[in-house]
């Protein structure tokens, strides 16, 4: 078991889950949405992406794209977040959160593609 | 002198495209990419980067969670956005104040350890990327990187020098001012620094990097479809046999030229393909053995070694009959010993190994030694060699058997370039330098090959055919070489003369007159013609020319411009050589009816 590969699986892990706790729920109720859930899932996000730098193989370079799709999407989701609640009309409305999480929810998918990648990589590499 | 491939060159000095032939794998250009600097630094900068982001982040959520109070002293908490634009400013020691509202005590107290922790995060990853930049490997691998692109964009024939020691700069100096372009791989990354200082008119790519690792010789280019030779001219033998391989095995079809003073791995070397061997030693060796036999071929193949302008050097007539002293009994006393017995010379060898050599006199002991020198009996000599790989040491030698025996005929070693002002005082009989003659036979091989192949050839047709040629010369060009050049009998270099040619009425004779009165001759001397395999030496006024054929010729700049007049002029050329008066004009062409065929 090498310590490293522990802490790579743990933070793809756990943007995917922090992913996924942020998107459940209503589409467009700001209550079921926690913005310290968002903000969670965009900061182990970044620290993935930054765990896969540096790896030349092909399923690296995929990781770090799907990591990186993530980043975009949760990052414009702050964003728009940020634009709800500070620029427009105090306060979210049901079709600015409805934006904010469905954007998380493309990271989501990204995520999740890490995760079947991560699992693709463990199983192949214990068959060979 | 080893067998030689001239061949190759022709090509490359026709200006031939290379052929590009498709390129076998061969595993060594794969292994030769090289690693991208990119991933180094991300690799490298891992560790920094996620302390940054966990600092960011837990000052951010620190913010938003500790209570404040807004103006009008109501409980407050700050927003995502407010915290993050808080931390952008102060992380970044940029600093606007307290923002929406004053912070509590609690919230300054958390902002106060953020400052530092940040400012920590940002010296880390700074100074990361700093020492990442001051890296050796890092430095390497981005030199390594912008080579590999240089040399992969390299869209003309170029050549791959490998050692960039005297004789690489010596003979880069020279290709570079007959417009040829080269890359140079040495060990040594002063030497290759020096590049950038040196003047050359074309950007001269070069590596620091062993030269005796095929995947380096890779690196310079050598599977480039635009690669045309390779020089392994470094200092080590074992690395220019690598260098030599290496190109025989991998791109068997291109020309290599390798430099080494062993005959031993001179042969090895000639085990793959048919690499130009140059051995300094063994050259001077033959040169000394020609001086001997015949002095006028010497005289002849220094003069026309001497490159444009050469003064005629005077006959130098070295002692045929008598003793020779050779003081220093290493690789080139060897050479050298061999080539005097060959001539028949009886010679006496001295030197501190007692075993040495059995078949020959020796003296054993220091030679700058007065008493060991005087056992040698200079006296009683005609000739002696300084040879040891000690410029000191030759400098004394030569003093102290001059000063037994003024009439000595001195031939000295020179192994460094700084001496040369001293052996110049000395005035030696015959000198070696063994850089500058490894960097003018190759150059010689590489500018003008007609006239090695006639300088290969010559020393074979004896000292009288010798002296004939250096008394034409003397009379058409005078005591100072003009220039040496080729022709070739193409519809493209020389139209006016490609009828006359096809037909096989072009006699050289003919050609060698002068286009203002026929009954002149040029001031110049056809050395060589050379027709399909077949060269002839120092063709003779009936030979007639054929197409493709090259002649080398030699004569004053003068001369030149004239030759090329008859070959391109068509009522020059029908009056040079069927002395015919033709119009140059088409209409009085048309109205006396003469036109040039």
């Amino acid at each position: 078991m090498s310590l490293e590969k522990v802490i790579f699986g743990f933070f793809v892990l756990l943007a995917a889950t922090l992913n996924l706790g942020f998107f459940i729920g209503d589409l467009s109720d700001p209550r079921l949405h926690n913005v310290y859930e968002l903000f969670a899932a965009v900061v182990v996000n970044l620290i993935a992406t930054v765990l896969k730098f540096g790896d030349r193989t092909q399923i690296g370079a995929v990781h770090l794209a799907t990591s990186l799709v993530a980043d975009l999407q949760l990052i414009a989701a702050a964003l728009v977040w940020a634009y709800a609640t500070q620029i427009a009309a105090p306060g979210l409305s049901a079709q600015e959160t409805a934006s904010v999480v469905s954007l998380s929810g493309g990271a989501l998918l990204a995520n999740l593609v890490a995760v079947v990648l991560l699992v693709v990589e463990t199983v192949s590499f214990h068959r060979r | 002198m080893a067998g030689t491939s001239e061949q190759p060159w022709h090509d490359v000095i026709r200006g031939r495209e290379p052929r590009r032939r498709s390129r076998r794998r061969t595993g060594f250009a794969g292994a030769a990419e090289t690693s991208p600097t990119v991933f180094l630094i991300l690799r490298r900068m891992r560790a920094p980067l996620i302390l940054l982001i966990t600092i960011f982040a837990i000052s951010t959520l620190g913010l938003t969670v500790i209570p404040g109070r807004d103006a009008a002293g109501q409980p407050y908490r700050m927003g995502f956005f407010d915290a993050f634009y808080v931390m952008s400013y102060t992380a970044t020691t940029i600093g606007y104040g307290e923002i929406p509202h004053a912070f509590t005590g609690a919230q300054r107290l958390w902002v106060m350890g953020t400052i530092y922790l940040s400012v920590v995060g940002w010296a880390y990853a700074i100074g990361s990327l700093l020492t990442l930049l001051q890296d050796r490997g890092f430095r390497q691998a981005l030199a390594l990187q912008r080579f590999t692109r240089t040399v992969s964009r390299l869209r003309e024939p170029f050549l791959l020098i490998a050692g960039y020691g005297q004789t690489g700069q010596l003979l880069g100096r020279a290709l570079d001012a007959l417009g040829r372009r080269f890359v140079v791989l040495d060990t040594s990354a002063e030497r290759v620094d020096a590049l950038d200082v040196d003047s050359y008119h074309a950007d001269v790519p070069g590596l620091a990097g062993d030269a005796g690792s095929p995947r380096m010789i890779g690196v310079a280019g050598l599977e480039h479809p635009y690669c045309e030779g390779v020089l392994a001219l470094t200092d080590n033998d074992e690395v220019n046999l690598v260098v030599t391989m290496t190109a025989a095995l991998i791109r068997p079809s291109i020309p290599v030229i390798a430099r080494t003073v062993s005959p031993v791995i001179e042969h090895r070397m000639q085990a793959f393909g048919s690499p130009t061997v140059v051995n300094p030693f063994d050259r001077f060796g033959d040169h000394l053995r020609l001086a001997l036999r015949a002095p006028a071929s010497y005289q002849l193949l220094s003069w026309l070694a001497g490159g444009p302008g050469a003064e005629q050097p005077e006959p130098a007539r070295p002692p045929t009959a008598g003793r020779w002293i050779v003081c220093g009994y290493g690789r080139f006393g060897r050479e050298l010993t061999e080539d005097l017995s060959a001539e028949g010379v009886d010679v006496t060898i001295v030197d501190l190994d007692p075993d040495a050599d059995p078949g020959h006199s020796i003296v054993v002991g220091d030679a700058s030694d007065p008493a060991v020198m005087a056992r040698a009996h200079p006296e009683r000599a005609v000739g002696f060699v300084a040879g040891t790989d000690n410029d000191t040491t030759n400098l004394s030698l030569i003093a102290a058997a001059r000063r037994i025996n003024s009439e000595l005929f001195i031939a000295a070693r020179q192994n460094r370039p700084s001496s040369a002002p001293l052996f110049a005082a000395v005035d030696v009989d015959q000198l070696l330098v063994p850089t500058e003659m490894v960097a003018r036979e190759i150059y010689a091989q590489l500018s003008t090959p007609l006239l090695w192949r006639f300088l290969q050839d010559m020393p074979a047709r004896g000292n009288d055919w010798a002296v004939h040629i250096v008394d034409r010369l003397q009379l058409h060009c005078g005591r100072r070489l003009g220039s040496v050049w080729k022709i070739t009998m193409t519809r493209r270099e020389a139209p006016a003369l490609w009828p006359s040619v096809t037909t096989g009425d072009a006699r050289l004779g003919d050609l060698m007159r002068s286009p203002h009165d026929r009954d002149e001759p040029l001031p110049a001397v056809p050395l060589l013609l050379q027709h399909g395999d077949e060269t002839i030496l120092g063709p003779g006024d009936d030979v007639t020319l054929a197409p493709d054929d090259q002649l080398l010729v030699a004569g004053d700049p003068p001369a030149r411009r004239y030759l090329l007049d008859t070959m391109t002029n068509p009522a020059v050329a029908e009056y040079v050589l069927h002395d015919r008066s033709v119009p140059s004009g088409w209409l009085w062409q048309r109205v006396t009816g003469r036109v040039p065929r």
